[in-house]
Parts: structure tokens; C-alpha cells; sequence
């Protein structure tokens, strides 16, 4: 078993390293920072000065080395725009996201596995076809037409919730959040809706499906045949059994609400880590994007890592065959 | 929690929103709140609100005293006097002289200072007494207080007081986040990439013209929510509004497009150097040949192009300067007429029919950049040329342009001096490196004349004589085709209606401009 997690995470590590070097083989084409820094005055003699300086002449194995020998001891640089520790801003961004991905979660679970349920049920009603219908826009529409969409009906039609940013936000020394003041929430309200609404549909399918395929179990029948409520039924048996396929693709998308964050984030002007990185390209801010890259791939190789640990757990067979 | 919240609401809701509280939207946030760590228009505009110069631009761009209530030439030329305006304090309290234009001079002018170009010309800056400053050049230049209206003073004691003395954009200082400058509005609160609040200073030593209690700047890069946000109020300005949601705004009732046209002039520039360029892409030496350069200004259909792409909202261009600039040629304001049939006829003469072209142009630097260029392509190809088109974000198009990698491009200039002599040293002059000149003459033209002629315009006093040695430049560079000027770009601002405001050339918004209604 230690054997089986110790390779594991020599693995992750493995993966952690090819995704810097892929990242920082590319850098060299989103552009060069050097123009976006010196004005229009420079000269050839400041560029190659800032360049030099900044370490931009290497070839890249030497930068990315250079910058893991920094990373491994907590010291991500500083933006190329900002002139500030990267990971101060990073923690700056940090909360915002998490609280759009976290509330836009929760509406994709609780509102997704409802409706899943009821147009499960009430196969042929009115209202689940009516569902499944309107859910086809929430696969379909891109999350930026979304986004716009939302924007224009809520914000400027009818003039009930802002257009852009977060509100109000409560600094609480190590956090800063929005969830305390009525504008934050307010301002929290679309962007969920926009990033939440893919996953949402995801998930109210999902469940749909196998709500519909375990309704038409042998036991589901027997329960039926021996007097049990239509509730009982419903939630006790047949829900419970849907869930275990519904559970990994939740898992498995909490990454996906990060990642596409960006859009929504750059829809909003949600002042989080997507729009940071979206900034950090169209100014080529080396550093900032390093250090976004690697900490989006941390997320995701840490929560394969819990899942595969979690699997020989439950399934004795990986250890033996791994 | 829950009571903070239902104080928040209440306060929400008992607080009647004051019309004087302005929110205004900018695509970039400024980097840094200091002046001299970086020349950049996001920053000296924004900047602009906070501190102040020796000198500052009124609303028609002309120059006017600002902590320097006069100045003169002084020994024939040898420099320039400024009598500085007492009783002046910074946001601090700490009282201006002459040791904080000293210090601003140093820091401004020092290596690690983005700004130092603009002390080229400086030898010395000399305080005389408290109140009087001699700053010497090294040869006579008529223009300097021109070129100083950014250049922004700096309290000595404070930057020292907070380890700020020089400006550090690498790493960042205390400036970087604060500022203390004497200007109309002070900055109480910086939260980068999410909001900078500004409050009026109750000891400014001008006469407010505007009635603000409080201006809270917001980035907001995507254009559709910058729109969005001005339609429902939640902001009341927003720069720039896209080109093409012009007309969809000037329908609505509750907001003012403000439109004007920019100090900057789009062109066309050519590969006139010796042999193709490094990667072999497009002819050599293929515009060496003037005619085929005047082929070019002929086969391209401004009035066109400004009518469909720019929905009529841009000039057409005659030269590397706008007329609203110092120094613009009256003399040479007839822009290329088009004319198909003589561009293909120069072709022909040149033997350049259906020569490889390669056309390179950004996509995110200047308004609707890459349409134009397709546009472009389009006539050029109709003309008889085969051109092909390589669109580029901006950080990927300077370096494909020093590298020479291409046979035309396209670039915008703003001359910074708001004056003719401006682009002459920069865009016209033959490359050198060594004197600072043709930084930006990716094709390398040169002539002998106008590379005479530069010095000679800097250091003329005498305005006619001045103006007579730019008309000849001008006449020079028309006649050669050493670029084709092809429009001179647009401003469109947006803001609600009950504001009022004044749109300058530069754009850059001034907040000691705007009244709310």
C-alpha cells in the first residue's frame, strides 16, 4: 500500500515538472513583456539592458530551472506589471475564485440533482419537458454569450443586480469575502449563475438518466409491490443508487469550475486568479503566469492523487495490480 | 455575521447615492502610482489627477503654469528659468520648493526611471533660491517646457521618509502603492486590478472647477461589460466605447458619446533596407523603389476604409502628425488622393506586378486594427500586388518588427512632445543607436536632409524658422513616401448623461474637469 502511494506521488511530481517545462517552452510565444515595460521612448540599448536583467536572454530550460530553484523555496518572483510578489497578489485573487466556484458548486449540485429527480419522476409532465428542453441552452449556449446574456436582462433592462465586479468585500485579515455584505451577494448572484449553469445541466441529465435506468430495477419493483411510498421509493432506493456514478463527475468537474472561471471571470470583471491570468498574457507577465499554471496544475494532480488513493482504499485489486 | 450583513443592508439602503460619487471604467489599470517608474499612458493619465508638474496641458492642449507660475530662457538659450508657485502643498502637508523639483529631477532622470529619455537634452538642473530652478540643456531647445507636462514633482522628504527615493519597477516600493503628489485629488485607497479611490484635496492651491466628493476608478477590460455597466449606471464614464456600439448609444437617452480624434496618426511603414529580411519572407528590396511606395499610398482608399470600418469616425491623415499638434504642416495638408489606375501604372513602371508582399499588422494595439489591415490587403491586391496579410497580438508584433520580418507594416504614433519634431526623431531619422535616433524606423529610411535637418529644428528658438525647417521635412518625407499616413485615430468616450467633461487629444481623462449634474 505505501509503496503503491509513494509511486503515486512520484508521478504527480513527474507530471508537476513535464507541465512547467511545457508552459515555459511556450512563454516565448504569447510575446515579449520587454515592450509592454518600457515606454515609447526606449531604446535598443533598454531593451537589451531589461532583458538581460530579467533573465529573458536564457534559453528556457535555464529560466524554468531557475524558477523551480526559487518556487520550491516559496518564492514565486515578481510580476513583470505589478512590480509585487506574485504570491501575495495570488492570495490577493485567491478568495474571489474560490467563492464563485464554491457557490456556482452548490448551485450546480442542489439545483441540478432537484431537477434531475423531478423530470425523472414526472417523465411525461409538462414542466420536465419543459426542463429538458431549456436545459439543451445551457449545453449548447457558450459561457461568454451566457454571461452577456444575463448581463444585459438583469443589469441593464431591469436594473436589479450590477454588471461587473464583486461589490462590497469584507476584509477578514487572511480573506477577503463577499459573502458578508448585501452587494457582494448581490454581485455574486449572475457570475454563479453564468459559470454554475454547464455543470448544472451536467449534472440534471446525469442524474436523469440513471434516476430513469434504476426506476427500472427488478428492486424498485418489488419495493413497489410491497406497498412502499412513492417517496420512500424515490429518494430512499432509487436516489441513493444513482448517486455513486453522480458523485465522481461532481468530483471530477470542481476542477473544470476553476478552469473555466477565466471566461466568466473576464465576462464579469470578477477581480479573481482567472482574470489575473487573462491580464497576465496580454502583457506576457512571465512570473504570474508561471505561477498560475503550476498552482491550476497542483490543484488538479492533488485531487487525481486523493482519488487514485482513495480508489485502492476502496478497491483492493489496484494495490495488487499497480 | 447576520447582523453585519443587515447593518450593511441598511446602510445600503438609508445611504441616498450622491451623484457627486463618480465611477469611471478604463480598459487598463494603471500599473504602478509611480510617476516616474513608468512611461505609459494608462499611468501618466491616471497619475495626472494626482500629481502635478512644473507645467501642466489646459484642455486645448496648450501649456499653462501649474507649480511653476512662470519661466523664460535664460544666456541665449542656455537653458530655462522657472519661477516656482509658493505656498503650495502636498497631499502630506509638507510644503513644495525647489529641493522637491531637484530630487523629481534626479529620480525622474535616474537609470532605473522610465522617463529619463525626456532629461536627454538636460545637463544640469540648478536650484537657484527656494522658488527659482535653472534647468540647463545642452544645446538651446525651444520645446522643453513642452516636453516636461508629465514630469511629475515628488516630495524629497516623503519618498525618503518611506525608502522610495528611486523608483523601483522590478520589485515595487512604497510609491508604488501610495501616492503624494500636490495635484487636485488625493488617492485614499489602491487595491490594483480592482479599484483606486480618489478624494478631492481640500488644500489644492488651484480653484476646483469640478463638484466631486469622491472618484473611484475601475478596470474593466472586456468592452460588452464596460458597456453594460455604463447602460445600468453602475458606472458614469468609460473609455474607449467600441467602435461599432456608437451609434446604438447616441439612440439612448441616458448616456453621451464624447468623440474627438487622437493624437495619433496610423500608418503604413516599409523594409527599405539592403536585402530581404532575415527569415526571406516577402521581396527584397522591393520598396527601396519610391514609386512602388507611391503605388501603395495610391491603391489605398482612406476615405474608404474610415467610412466602413471606422463608421466615418476618424480623419483622414497627411502626415506623421495630426493637425491639432505643434509644428503640423499647414503646408503639406493634401493627404495621397486615391487612384487606382496611376498606382498601377507605377507598378508597372517599377516591373513590381504581382510582387510578393509581406504585410504585417497587430490585432489588438489600435482600434480595429486588423480589419483595416485586411482592408488593406484587399485594395493593395486589387492594385496588383500579392500581398499576404500576418495579424499578430502587440506582444508578439515588436519583436517580429525589430526582427525585420517583414516587407510593410502597420503602426500608430502619438507624439508624446505633442509636437512635429516628435516623430521626425523617432519614426524619420536614420536608425543610430548611439545618438538615440530612429528607434522606431523598423524599415531604416534615410535621408540625408532630414537627418540634417533634426538638429537643427530642436535647438531653433525662432518659430518660423522652426516651423519653415518642419514644412521642409514634412515636403521631404510626402515626397518620398517614406510612409503613408493613413488616418489619424478616433477617441470615443462614454458616460452618462448628467456628466460633463473635457475630452483631450491625448486621452487622458481629468477628473478636475468633470461635473456631475
Amino acid at each position: 500500500m505505501l509503496s503503491y502511494i509513494v509511486r503515486r506521488i512520484a508521478q504527480s511530481a513527474l507530471v508537476l515538472f513535464v507541465v512547467g517545462l511545457v508552459a515555459f517552452s511556450m512563454f516565448r510565444f504569447v510575446g515579449d513583456p520587454i515592450d509592454n515595460m518600457l515606454g515609447q521612448e526606449r531604446t535598443m540599448e533598454d531593451v537589451e539592458r531589461l532583458r538581460a536583467q530579467l533573465g529573458l536572454d536564457q534559453p528556457f530550460p535555464v529560466q524554468y530551472v531557475k524558477f523551480l530553484q526559487e518556487a520550491v523555496q516559496g518564492n514565486f518572483g515578481v510580476s513583470f506589471r505589478q512590480g509585487r510578489p506574485v504570491a501575495e497578489i495570488l492570495a490577493e485573487r485567491a478568495p474571489a475564485t474560490l467563492e464563485l466556484a464554491l457557490v456556482s458548486a452548490i448551485f450546480a449540485v442542489v439545483l441540478g440533482i432537484a431537477l434531475g429527480v423531478f423530470t425523472a419522476i414526472k417523465r411525461d409532465g409538462f414542466a420536465a419537458n419543459f426542463i429538458m428542453s431549456a436545459s439543451l441552452i445551457g449545453v449548447s449556449l457558450p459561457t461568454f454569450l451566457i454571461g452577456i446574456l444575463l448581463i444585459y436582462v438583469f443589469s441593464v433592462e431591469l436594473g436589479w443586480l450590477p454588471s461587473f465586479g464583486r461589490g462590497e468585500v469584507v476584509d477578514l485579515g487572511w480573506w477577503n469575502t463577499g459573502l458578508l455584505t448585501a452587494s457582494g451577494l448581490k454581485a455574486l448572484i449572475l457570475p454563479a449563475i453564468t459559470l454554475g449553469l454547464y455543470q448544472m445541466t451536467l449534472i440534471m441529465r446525469l442524474v436523469r438518466s440513471e434516476m430513469l435506468e434504476v426506476l427500472r430495477q427488478d428492486y424498485v419493483r418489488f419495493a413497489r409491490a410491497r406497498g412502499l411510498s412513492d417517496r420512500t421509493i424515490n429518494f430512499r432506493h432509487a436516489l441513493k443508487n444513482t448517486m455513486v456514478p453522480v458523485i465522481t463527475i461532481i468530483g471530477l468537474q470542481l476542477g473544470a469550475i476553476i478552469a473555466f472561471a477565466i471566461i466568466t471571470e473576464t465576462v464579469f470583471q470578477w477581480p479573481g486568479l482567472g482574470l489575473l491570468f487573462i491580464n497576465a498574457i496580454q502583457f506576457v507577465d512571465i512570473p504570474v503566469m508561471a505561477a498560475y499554471l503550476m498552482m491550476i496544475s497542483v490543484i488538479f494532480v492533488t485531487i487525481n492523487l486523493a482519488v487514485d488513493i482513495l480508489y485502492a482504499f476502496i478497491d483492493p485489486r489496484l494495490r495488487v495490480s499497480a | 455575521m447576520k447582523r453585519l450583513t443587515t447593518a450593511a443592508l441598511m446602510g445600503a439602503l438609508a445611504m441616498p447615492v450622491s451623484a457627486e460619487e463618480f465611477k469611471f471604467a478604463v480598459t487598463t489599470d494603471p500599473q504602478t502610482m509611480d510617476p516616474h517608474a513608468v512611461n505609459s499612458a494608462p499611468v501618466l493619465g491616471f497619475l495626472n489627477n494626482v500629481y502635478e508638474g512644473l507645467v501642466r496641458r489646459g484642455k486645448d492642449m496648450t501649456i499653462e503654469p501649474a507649480l511653476a507660475t512662470s519661466w523664460e530662457t535664460i544666456d541665449g538659450g542656455a537653458g530655462w528659468r522657472f519661477k516656482l508657485r509658493e505656498g503650495v502643498t502636498f497631499h502630506d502637508g509638507s510644503e513644495f520648493n525647489a529641493d522637491d523639483v531637484i530630487f523629481s529631477y534626479q529620480r525622474a532622470s535616474d537609470e532605473s526611471s522610465d522617463t529619463r529619455s525626456w532629461f536627454a537634452p538636460v545637463s544640469d538642473v540648478v536650484k537657484v533660491d527656494d522658488y527659482t530652478v535653472d534647468v540647463m540643456t545642452t544645446a538651446p531647445n525651444p520645446i522643453f517646457p513642452d516636453s516636461i507636462a508629465n514630469w511629475m514633482i515628488m516630495d524629497s522628504g516623503w519618498a525618503e521618509a518611506n525608502d522610495a527615493a528611486l523608483p523601483d519597477k522590478e520589485a515595487g516600493n512604497y510609491a508604488t502603492l501610495n501616492a503624494n503628489g500636490t495635484g487636485a485629488f488625493r488617492v485614499t485607497a489602491r487595491e490594483p486590478g480592482l479599484r483606486t479611490v480618489l478624494e478631492p484635496f481640500d488644500s489644492w492651491w488651484d480653484e476646483a472647477e469640478h463638484n466631486l466628493t469622491s472618484a473611484e476608478l475601475v478596470p474593466i477590460q472586456n468592452p460588452a461589460t464596460a458597456l453594460a455597466a455604463l447602460l445600468s449606471g453602475d458606472v458614469d464614464f468609460i473609455n474607449p466605447v467600441p467602435i461599432q456600439d456608437v451609434a446604438r448609444l447616441q439612440g439612448n437617452p441616458d448616456v453621451k458619446v464624447i468623440q474627438g480624434i487622437e493624437a495619433r496618426v496610423i500608418m503604413l511603414g516599409f523594409d527599405q533596407k539592403e536585402g530581404a529580411s532575415e527569415t526571406g519572407q516577402g521581396s527584397s528590396d522591393l520598396f527601396k523603389d519610391a514609386r512602388v511606395r507611391e503605388a501603395v499610398a495610391k491603391a489605398v482608399n482612406v476615405p474608404a476604409i474610415l467610412q466602413t470600418i471606422m463608421r466615418g469616425n476618424a480623419e483622414v491623415a497627411s502626415q506623421l502628425v495630426s493637425p491639432a499638434m505643434r509644428g503640423y504642416s499647414a503646408a503639406n495638408a493634401d493627404p495621397y488622393a486615391f487612384d487606382l489606375d496611376g498606382a498601377k501604372a507605377l507598378l508597372a513602371e517599377a516591373g513590381a506586378e504581382g510582387a510578393e508582399v509581406s504585410f504585417k499588422c497587430s490585432n489588438n494595439r489600435y482600434l480595429n486594427d486588423e480589419s483595416v489591415c485586411q482592408a488593406i490587403t484587399a485594395m493593395l491586391t486589387q492594385a496588383g500586388l500579392n500581398v499576404t496579410l500576418d495579424a499578430m497580438p502587440v506582444q508578439n508584433y515588436w519583436p517580429e518588427l525589430r526582427a525585420d520580418n517583414f516587407d510593410m507594416y502597420l503602426l500608430g504614433w502619438s507624439p508624446g512632445t505633442f509636437d512635429a519634431e516628435h516623430p521626425v526623431r523617432f519614426l524619420a531619422s536614420t536608425p543610430n543607436e548611439e545618438k538615440k535616433l530612429g528607434s522606431w524606423n523598423f524599415g531604416g529610411y534615410s535621408n540625408a536632409r532630414v537627418d540634417e535637418l533634426l538638429p537643427l529644428i530642436q535647438s531653433e528658438i525662432d518659430e518660423p524658422k522652426r516651423q519653415a525647417m518642419l514644412d521642409e521635412v514634412a515636403g521631404i518625407l510626402q515626397d518620398e513616401v517614406a510612409y503613408v499616413p493613413l488616418y489619424v485615430q478616433p477617441l470615443v468616450w462614454g458616460a452618462r448623461s448628467n456628466v460633463e467633461l473635457t475630452q483631450r487629444p491625448d486621452n487622458f481623462f481629468l477628473l478636475r474637469w468633470v461635473t456631475v449634474n
